[in-house]
């Protein structure tokens, strides 16, 4: 009897659109838990709440450069996820940018335009632009219409001076002297609207901004814990982290310790990471090596 | 004037007698429609309070919006729900068993409710769906009992009692009432338990079990049911079900409460932790087998992942 | 009821001096209904780093597998076993690849770094469901009683515990909680990292 089957499977005619395990499957995003999640949607089950920034972000120009400024709160819902986040994200050396709404989005979204500034500026073989990253931001944000919940605030200084830009989670931007974000932007806002000035010092910048910054930590619900600031200049730039601390937790004043053997266990089981060897001779004389 | 309170009355009245006359004066609205006899529509018409209800259009859709989260789980006010009760009626009287856990959407507001509500001395309610709802009305319902043996000189039968509470309920259906409860005692014609809910449903039977744990609660209750069950007997089924359902069901647990009701009254047996039962049992009571009742607690050293000594030898 | 309270579940994990607590419960629901009462929820993912995947059920085998295959891919690739730091990184864009489709899972990591001294350094990560990373310096928490815990924590938690009281103290924080919440329970599980072992203990919890 002839088996019409062949001995040798054929090997799939496109290899690289076959859906495979890879850890090298093709970049972006992913979109195979779609079809569920939309069927668990449908049974009214909803979405978990991702971790937002309910912010307050802040930029403004002074005299030699650019100041960024940020509160530290992160929130799940009602709750206070981290109390002490960083929401000034790298770009390059002398472009930095704030990130407000969903966490997790401003921080990819600044994290890939900052690799892709990395290769540009190696490719023009000089500083990188602003208005660049500021193109690529939107650009991205654009391109996926509004899903990608992040809004910015981009400033830097570059070889046509300093760039102070807000980008919004659908791609639109402004180009302001003075901006605010977030859920806090109105308390700030209100203090840049009142205290700002062309040409400022340094001080007197670092002084308004984190006056701004603490608008809105002590009047947004959505924002609190500490000020972080960025001073950009043609020449340097000053990441100051928890610049100020406004909330310091209040020092408890006993502990809660308890005394061991309060919980009790029914069964435990000790994994030793230290490699035991012991060497036994067996016979009496050593090998025979000649 | 109350109708049957004017044919009773007699001349020569105890002073217990002038104020329940003079409490059922003041009731001007109260007639005998409420007793069951108005085709379930008595209470409708007169005799019941009267609540104050929101300012808008439509109170009932505007408390279901902001109150039914089952259906929505957003909504504002959370009602605490979730709940084991059984009670079964045998030989030796009537056992009422309950856990004691109150939840809030998946936060255990409190572990140490009291879901049986004494009416008096011979009646006992459960309380299942709304705490307040059950509260109110099931003690409601003991005043009028009162009432009742004031104006006719004998205790009111469960029957009566579970009809009049049903009648009440029905009254407001479709207004929001939540309640699945079921009215135990002893009168005249022996142990009775009857099934009353916000629906207006209203049954007689042997053996009940309400609330989201009820399904684990039947299922130990119908394997150990039967009339003849001594008391001792009888009081260990109802614990070990309400253990069944604490230990299954995540809205039940923390304690069970029983009560056992005979013919001179109910009498509250004990309250018994759930987690202690499943570890060591209910201690050092009549019918308790000894020992835990958790599964992997009786099956020690005798199931497939612990084998016995003899077995794993072999 | 959302999607995290389909199966339920929680984790919590601490920092200690020079050592480092991850905790679970080990009930596994269909909503109400208790179906086991052994669902692991932390799996080890190299000696000295522990993976708390608290979540959907489904998500919790499947990220599980992924993640174990990941994390022996850069192993091979790389001679040499993965950094506390980098494997959260690992989990941060797994998770955010999936972005518009996520795996309803909110992983919490506890491990220990090698320091250039050859001493270890503690440390503990969380993310949400999409990725975003926060990396805490006292303690994470995660799953349907993750409200109930931060307060419990932030009470209980007190910095330089001792491998042993850190044990009471993640015991206790967890045990606490999960007694508030319908979800969560039926039995709990704690690890303990510490330089030189690993110390397990299931503990005796309530069982409704």
């Amino acid at each position: 009897m002839h088996h019409t089957k062949p001995l040798c499977p054929k090997p799939p005619s496109n290899a690289s659109t076959m859906a495979s395990p890879s850890i090298y499957t093709s970049p972006g995003f992913n979109f195979t838990n779609e079809l569920r999640n939309n069927f668990m949607a449908e049974k009214g089950l909803p979405l978990p709440k991702a971790t937002s920034t309910g912010t307050t972000i802040v930029g403004c120009l002074f005299k030699d450069g650019i100041i960024l400024g940020a509160d530290t709160r992160a929130t799940e819902g009602p709750i206070v996820a981290d109390k002490n986040c960083e929401k000034i994200h790298y770009i390059t050396e002398s472009i930095r940018c704030c990130g407000a709404g969903t966490a997790a989005d401003t921080e990819f979204t600044t994290a890939l335009i900052s690799s892709n500034m990395e290769l540009h500026a190696l490719s023009i073989g000089r500083k990188p632009r602003v208005v660049t990253a500021m193109t690529m931001l939107k650009q991205m944000l654009f391109r996926n219409q509004g899903r990608i919940g992040a809004a910015l605030v981009l400033g830097g200084v570059d070889s046509t001076g300093p760039h102070l830009f807000t980008i919004h989670p659908h791609g639109s931007t402004d180009k302001l002297p003075y901006v605010t974000m977030g859920s806090g932007s109105l308390a700030a806002m209100a203090v840049f609207e009142s205290g700002w000035q062309p040409n400022m010092e340094r001080a007197a910048a670092l002084d308004l901004v984190k006056a701004a910054i603490s608008a809105g930590i002590f009047n947004d619900l959505g924002s609190g814990s500490n000020i972080d600031a960025c001073i950009i200049t043609e020449s340097q730039t000053d990441m100051l982290r928890n610049v100020e601390m406004p909330n310091p937790r209040v020092q408890k004043e006993r502990g809660y310790t308890f005394r061991r053997g309060t919980t009790a266990w029914k069964t435990e089981s000790v994994r030793d990471l230290v490699v035991k060897e012991e060497i036994t001779f067996v016979g009496g004389d050593a090998m025979d090596t000649t | 004037m109350n109708s049957f309170a004017e044919r009773f009355s007699t001349t020569s009245a105890t002073a217990q007698m002038r104020i329940a006359q003079a409490a059922a004066a003041d009731e001007e609205e109260f007639d005998g429609a409420m007793w069951g006899s108005d085709a379930g529509f008595g209470s409708l018409a007169k005799g019941v309070p009267s609540f104050s209800v929101p300012a808008v259009a439509d109170p009932t859709s505007f408390l279901r919006l902001h109150t039914d989260d089952h259906a929505d789980p957003n909504c504002r006010i959370k009602i605490k729900h979730g709940t084991t009760t059984l009670a079964f009626r045998f030989q030796g009287g009537v056992i009422v068993a309950v856990d004691s856990r109150a939840t809030a959407g998946s936060y255990i507001a409190s572990g140490t409710v009291k879901k049986v509500i004494e009416i008096n001395p011979y009646l006992l309610g459960t309380m299942a769906g709304g705490a307040a709802d059950c509260q109110y009305w099931e003690t409601y319902l003991g005043m009028h009992c009162r009432l009742h043996e004031l104006r006719n000189r004998e205790r009111i039968s469960v029957s009566a009692a579970s009809k009049y509470l049903s009648n009440l309920v029905y009254g407001y259906k479709g207004m929001g009432l939540s309640m699945g409860t079921m009215i135990c005692g002893w009168d005249k014609t022996g142990p009775a338990v009857f099934y009353v809910d916000s629906d207006g449903t209203r049954l007689k039977g042997d053996l009940f079990s309400v609330g989201s744990g009820s399904t684990h609660a039947y299922g130990v209750l119908d394997q150990g049911y039967r009339w003849d069950l001594t008391d001792e007997e009888a009081q260990e089924l109802g614990r070990r079900s309400i253990y069944a359902a604490g230990h299954r069901d995540a809205y039940s647990g923390n304690t069970c409460n029983l009560y056992h009701v005979k013919e001179d009254g109910w009498k509250f047996i004990g309250n018994y932790d759930i987690s202690q039962m499943h570890y060591d049992g209910p201690g050092d009571v009549p019918g308790a087998p000894g020992g835990g009742y958790g599964y992997d607690i009786r099956v020690e050293g005798r199931n497939s992942s612990n084998p016995p000594a003899v077995a794993a030898a072999a | 009821m959302s999607i995290m309270e389909l199966n339920g579940g929680s984790v919590v994990a601490m920092v200690g001096k020079d050592c480092v607590a991850i905790a679970s419960d080990l009930r596994l629901g269909n909503q109400a209904l208790s179906v086991a009462t052994n669902f692991q929820k932390i799996f080890p993912v190299t000696d000295r780093i522990y993976l708390g995947l608290p979540g959907l059920a489904t998500d919790v085998t499947t990220l599980r597998e992924r993640f174990r295959f990941r994390v022996n891919m850069y192993t091979i690739k790389e001679e040499r076993e993965i950094e506390p730091e980098t494997f959260a990184h690992l989990v941060s864009s797994t998770l955010y690849e999936h972005r518009f489709g996520p795996y309803y899972i909110e992983p919490v990591m506890a491990g220990l770094s090698k320091t250039p001294s050859g001493g270890v350094k503690p440390f503990i990560a969380a993310t949400d469901l999409i990725g975003c990373l926060n990396f805490a310096k006292d303690f994470v928490v995660a799953g349907t009683a993750s409200t109930k815990l931060y307060g419990v924590a932030e009470g209980l938690w007190e910095p330089d515990l001792e491998p042993e009281d850190l044990f009471e103290t993640i015991s206790q924080t967890l045990l606490n909680a999960v007694d508030r919440d319908a979800f969560s329970g039926w039995g709990c599980i704690v690890h303990v990292i510490t330089k030189d072992k690993v110390i397990t203990r299931t503990l005796k919890g309530r069982m409704d």
